[in-house]
């Protein structure tokens, strides 16, 4: 059981026990103040009943024309959270803002390409590859997973907008682009 | 020259200020002036570059000759704002902007910067007003909301009076409703409109703006409007209604557990207020029943997908039994069984079903025993995590009769059988993955450090330390299992172990805020910067970066969210900016660097004044507390304190009340040993002065508000720190009097600034008119007073025999075995004090000090009691020593060794490992207590004359 409410700036002070968790990153404090003084309705938060917060979601709007839509900057949950599908709730959240509110063409986001269980979750929720993004993580090298490990998949889920489901495509995971084609 | 060719001749500037190349650009700004010495662009980009090269000075004198006429041009005034913000002048800034836009008021763009300079120093009353005129020159919309938020934010502050945040509310809500276009344009405009309605109260207002068909569409998509709403309605007690609507949403497959709370409180509407008729009670008895019952069904329904519907039922059931609806506790235990039974394979069982736990006799013993009928195993992850709930719903129900030293003794045993166990299922998971059975490791740590609160026998914390150290060998990623080792080896008084820990734990950002409580709490205990060593004072440098970046960076984006028009954001922003700025654990570690300093740096009035001053201002603040204790996971029976609680290293952390106690002793004798008073620190003082708390308590006179002393605030201190205090007060009422006595005139010391100034900078001191002070000042220095000195009055006893007493404290705590962290606190107060009468002292080194005011008798006492203290720090230095052998010794690490028996019994824990645990603990205990005794003597050879 979770309230889903509006991430807010005070929660930097509460979201140790998830941002400590290895796979998290602490940004500086203008990063969420970015997000939040202008996305704010893309930004949530899942809180236990107890005021312990669980997990959260960042996000924005961004392109022009039909490449407009809603993008997953970061989500994440705390790691005894996990397995609760707050994860899921929050990107349909988002999902439906980036529909409703933004009329976007998709939302998309970035995974490694190593990362086979967030791909297989994303697939699930409706996801699917649309290009692959070389040394998107580049800082790290290419480690014992290869070129999968800085390689990012850009998987999209058309909305409702997209009758004709343009912003995705079958072939994605052979279409390849560098990081620099990429905003 | 044309313009063109000035502005060729001033683009190089541009371009030196964006490399970083101040000099040139200073060398530049120079060669334009020579030909046109009134260009007040160039002037202004030349302060810049002096503000960027440190010359303070100097840039005060072309920023003063600036503002002394009205700018109004564009690029001036963005270059000024660069000035200003650098030098922290923001009032400035405000003047500049607002005389600017008095001179041009039809311009838009000066408007907005007016606007955005008195958001920047928070002042909401002018931002209504300025907003308010902009409105009506402009006419444009989102200046009304502008003034409104400002009037919003002004209710808002802690110092507005009731009745005046009404009024201010009232006015917001006049502006609101004079928009031409209504506020449901815009989601976060409509959100501010139901703020103002929900303050005032103006429900017809409210409803009329909510059940609108665009009203209805806002909340079902925006978050914030919708948590208003239902504020809004449950403030009007539509409990029933909200609950209809919110089984409406479940019913379209909404999970969000607000919407479960609202159909709980329907369902208990009737039962809310005091007076409670059994026809209401027969009502909510229905509702019970029907509840129930629509509950059930979508907890079938869901099955395992949700777990909100069963735990909705959990909570019906306890206010079932709180409102005396039911006595029937049968049936919430059964849902907890049920719950149990389809959830406990998930970590977050345990956290969902401990609001639950507090039952009567006879349930709990049904509950208990449910608990000890699951048949344990360890084949799958599932399993592995029922294990671990189970023994954590049973330690929560431990009650105090239960416990006792064997039993925690076979439990520590038994978490830590079970954890190896558990291990084995998570053989294959790569090392950046937390394994399954951790927190088993931490019930082992919980029962140990439960054992050593019981027995103060250290020898549960090397167990503790070995275990959780092995399950860090498994689960490197574990910040829980870490933050507990700090703590244990903060006890343990091994604090090089504790750094390493918390530094692997990779805290960042506003996290430093949050956390380094954990390692930064009394370092001054630990820090060996007596020696030179000074990893200690760059800890609180380093974790300090938070406050000055944020405080840049915030009021950027509280501009941002005006900009871009989202009102719900900005009371958040401004409320971030505010808990930052304002940090309780911010100021306490600047208190505990100063300690430090102390120790290290010459004692001079470089640091006095500097400490001084700020420290003065940090006194003046409202404080909040951000620190985060949840970090620490605690499976403690509730008739025990929490684990963290249980592991904080002596017993207390250092809240407000430590700091207030702490603060007043050093601000009064940095008082006492400087020369700045009131008059002299107005006049050197330059920028702006930090908000002032709004308190009562922080309006009276500083001298009274340092005599304060209050109860709850002295509970924040340890036994030996509240000797310090009393005596360091004691040592103040002492010299007081011969300190104000002899303090030079402000004119002398004014005189004497000058001096050093002109020196350094070549210039006078700004604003400082030394003719019309001189009036009084003689010309030697140490003008003769034309009273008497106060007679010299013998040391009170509490002075005299201060360091005698805390002498045989230190033999005390080396005679009952105490953990070498309590020696170590009594060492360093002992030597804070020594330093502190330094301070106190220091003043009546100045032979002609003594000479002019016949004190020589004063500064013959003062060689008694320096004397007597030099003793104590080397006898305490020298058993410090002692202790140090041993502790790094071959014996103790043997010793270390056999005391893990308890914990050795799994194969998986070899000797070696623990030997290694041993090696290492010896060693950083030695290091620490050698350290703090050397640095000891050090001190003693430097003031001990």
């Amino acid at each position: 059981m979770s309230i889903l409410r509006p991430f807010k700036a005070n929660d930097l002070f509460r979201f140790n026990n998830i941002n400590l968790d290895v796979w998290t990153e602490t940004y500086g404090v203008t990063f969420y103040l970015t997000y939040l003084s202008r996305w704010s309705d893309l930004c949530f938060t899942q809180e236990a009943p107890s005021g312990r917060l669980q997990g959260y979601i960042l996000g924005k709007a961004e392109g022009v024309q039909t490449d407009w839509h809603g993008h997953i900057t970061a989500v994440t949950v705390a790691p005894e959270y996990r397995r609760l599908s707050l994860g899921r709730n929050m990107c349909q959240r988002l999902e439906f803002v980036s529909d409703e509110i933004y009329k976007g063409y998709f939302v998309d986001l970035y995974v490694r390409c190593n990362n086979v269980s967030a791909i297989n979750m994303y697939e699930g929720m409706g996801y699917s590859v649309y290009r692959r993004v070389r040394e998107y993580y580049g800082n790290l090298g290419i480690g014992k997973d290869g070129r999968d490990e800085e390689d990012a998949f850009d998987m999209r889920k058309p909305l409702s907008r997209d009758v004709l489901l343009e912003s995705i495509r079958t072939n994605g995971r052979d279409m390849i682009v560098s990081a620099h084609d990429v905003s | 020259m044309s313009e063109a060719a000035l502005e060729r001749q001033i683009r190089p500037i541009y371009d030196a200020l964006d490399h970083g190349s101040n000099k040139s650009a200073i060398n530049a700004c120079n060669k334009v002036l020579k030909k046109y010495p009134n260009n007040s662009l160039v002037k202004a980009l030349k302060a810049l570059a002096l503000t960027r090269s440190q010359k303070v000075e100097e840039a005060l004198v072309i920023c003063d000759d600036i503002l002394a006429t009205v700018v109004t041009d564009d690029s001036t005034l963005s270059v000024m704002t660069h000035v200003l913000k650098g030098l922290a002048r923001n009032s400035d800034m405000v003047a500049m902007f607002d005389s600017a836009f008095k001179q041009q008021p039809q311009s838009e763009e000066l408007g907005v910067q007016t606007f955005f300079a008195h958001v920047r120093t928070g002042n909401w009353k002018s931002c209504q007003q300025v907003a308010t005129r902009m409105h009506k020159q402009f006419q444009e919309d989102r200046y009304i909301y502008w003034s409104v938020i400002g009037a919003i934010l002004q209710a808002n502050e802690r110092s507005t009076p009731q009745n005046i945040r009404t009024l201010l509310y009232k006015l917001a809500h006049r502006h609101i409703t004079s928009c031409p276009t209504p506020s449901y344009m815009g989601v976060d405009r409509f959100h501010l409109h139901l703020i103002i309605l929900q303050e005032l109260q103006l429900w017809d207002e409210a409803n009329t703006l909510l059940e609108s068909d665009v009203g209805k569409s806002i909340c079902s998509a925006s978050l914030v409007c919708n948590e208003t709403r239902r504020d809004i309605w449950r403030l009007r007690g539509l409990y029933k209604e909200e609950g209809e609507r919110a089984q409406e949403k479940i019913k379209n497959n909404d999970r969000n557990w607000l919407e479960f709370v609202s159909v709980l409180d329907a369902a208990f509407a009737p039962v809310r207020e005091s007076d409670t008729s059994d026809e209401r009670k027969s009502e909510c008895s229905q509702n019970l029943e029907k509840t129930r019952v629509s509950l059930a069904e979508i907890a079938e329904f869901d099955g395992l997908k949700h777990r909100s519907a069963p735990l909705a039922l959990l909570e019906l059931e306890k206010k079932a039994l709180s409102h005396g609806i039911t006595s029937d506790v049968n049936i919430l235990v059964e849902s907890m069984e049920n719950y149990f039974s389809q959830f406990s394979d998930k970590a977050c069982c345990f956290e969902d079903l401990r609001p639950y736990v507090d039952l009567g006799v006879e349930a709990k013993s049904r509950w208990i025993s449910f608990l000890a009928s699951q048949g344990l195993s360890f084949v799958t992850a599932a399993d592995l995590q029922r294990v671990v709930n189970v023994r954590k719903l049973q330690r929560i129900n431990l009650v105090a009769s239960d416990i006792s030293t064997d039993l925690e003794s076979s439990l520590a045993s038994k978490y830590t059988e079970e954890y190896m166990a558990g291990l084995e299922l998570g053989s294959s998971l790569p090392v950046t993955e937390l394994q399954h059975a951790d927190d088993l490791a931490i019930l082992a740590g919980h029962a140990l450090v439960s054992l050593w609160t019981m027995t103060k026998e250290e020898t549960h914390l090397y167990n503790a330390a070995v275990v959780l150290e092995f399950a860090l060998t498994k689960s490197r990623m574990s910040f829980q299992i870490r933050l507990l080792l700090v703590r244990i080896y903060r006890l343990l008084g091994a604090p090089s172990l504790a750094l390493e820990h918390y530094h692997a734990i990779n805290i960042k950002q506003v996290q430093n805020d949050t956390l380094s409580h954990f390692h930064l709490t009394r370092a001054s205990t630990f820090s060996l910067c007596s020696t030179g060593d000074l990893t200690y004072p760059s800890e609180c440098i380093d974790s300090s970066q938070i406050y000055l970046s944020s405080s840049q960076d915030t009021p950027d984006f509280i501009i941002r969210a005006f900009t871009a028009e989202k009102y719900s954001q900005i009371p958040e922003f401004v409320s971030f900016d505010e808990r930052l700025e304002n940090s309780l654990q911010r100021d306490v570690v600047k208190l505990e660097h100063v300690r430090m300093r102390m120790t290290h740096e010459p004692m001079n009035s470089d640091l006095i004044d500097m400490e001084l001053i700020e420290l003065k201002f940090v006194f003046n603040r409202f404080h909040h507390d951000n620190r985060d204790f949840g970090m620490l996971p605690n499976y403690q029976p509730p008739c025990q304190p929490s684990l963290n609680d249980q592991t904080l290293m002596f017993g207390n952390s250092t809240g407000q009340g430590w700091l207030w106690y702490f603060l007043k002793i050093y601000i009064r004798a940095f008082q006492h040993a400087s020369d700045l008073d009131d008059i002299v620190e107005e006049k050197l003082l330059i920028g702006d002065r930090p908000k002032k708390s709004s308190e009562p308590e922080v309006q009276l006179p500083l001298k009274e508000r340092l005599a304060i002393r209050k109860p709850e605030e002295a509970a924040e201190l340890t036994p030996d720190e509240l000797q310090f205090v009393e005596w360091a007060t004691v040592l103040g009422d002492w010299l007081e009097p011969y300190h104000n006595h002899t303090r030079p005139p402000p004119a002398v010391v004014l005189a004497e600034a000058n001096k050093q100034n002109e020196l350094r900078t070549g210039l006078p001191l700004r604003g400082v008119d030394l003719k019309a002070l001189n009036g009084d000042a003689n010309a030697n220095g140490h003008a003769k007073k034309d009273e008497e000195a106060p007679p010299v009055k013998e040391p009170p006893q509490l002075v005299a025999q201060f360091f005698e007493h805390m002498h045989a404290r230190f033999v005390q705590l080396q005679q009952s075995q105490s953990l070498p962290s309590d020696l170590l606190h009594v060492a360093t107060l002992t030597q804070e004090a020594f330093l502190l009468f330094g301070v106190e002292t220091l003043r009546f080194k100045t032979a002609s000090v003594v000479k002019i005011h016949k004190l020589g008798a004063l500064v013959q006492s003062f060689k008694d009691i320096r004397s007597k203290a030099c003793a104590v720090l080397k006898t305490m230095s020298n058993d410090l020593l002692k202790v140090a052998e041993v502790a790094g010794s071959a014996e103790r690490r043997k010793s270390f060794v056999e005391a893990c028996q308890p914990v050795m019994a799994s194969p998986k824990l070899h000797h070696d490992f623990v030997l290694n645990v041993a090696k290492n603990v010896g060693e950083s205990r030695k290091k620490v207590l050698e350290g703090v005794a050397k640095g000891m003597v050090k001190i003693c050879n430097n003031y001990g004359q």
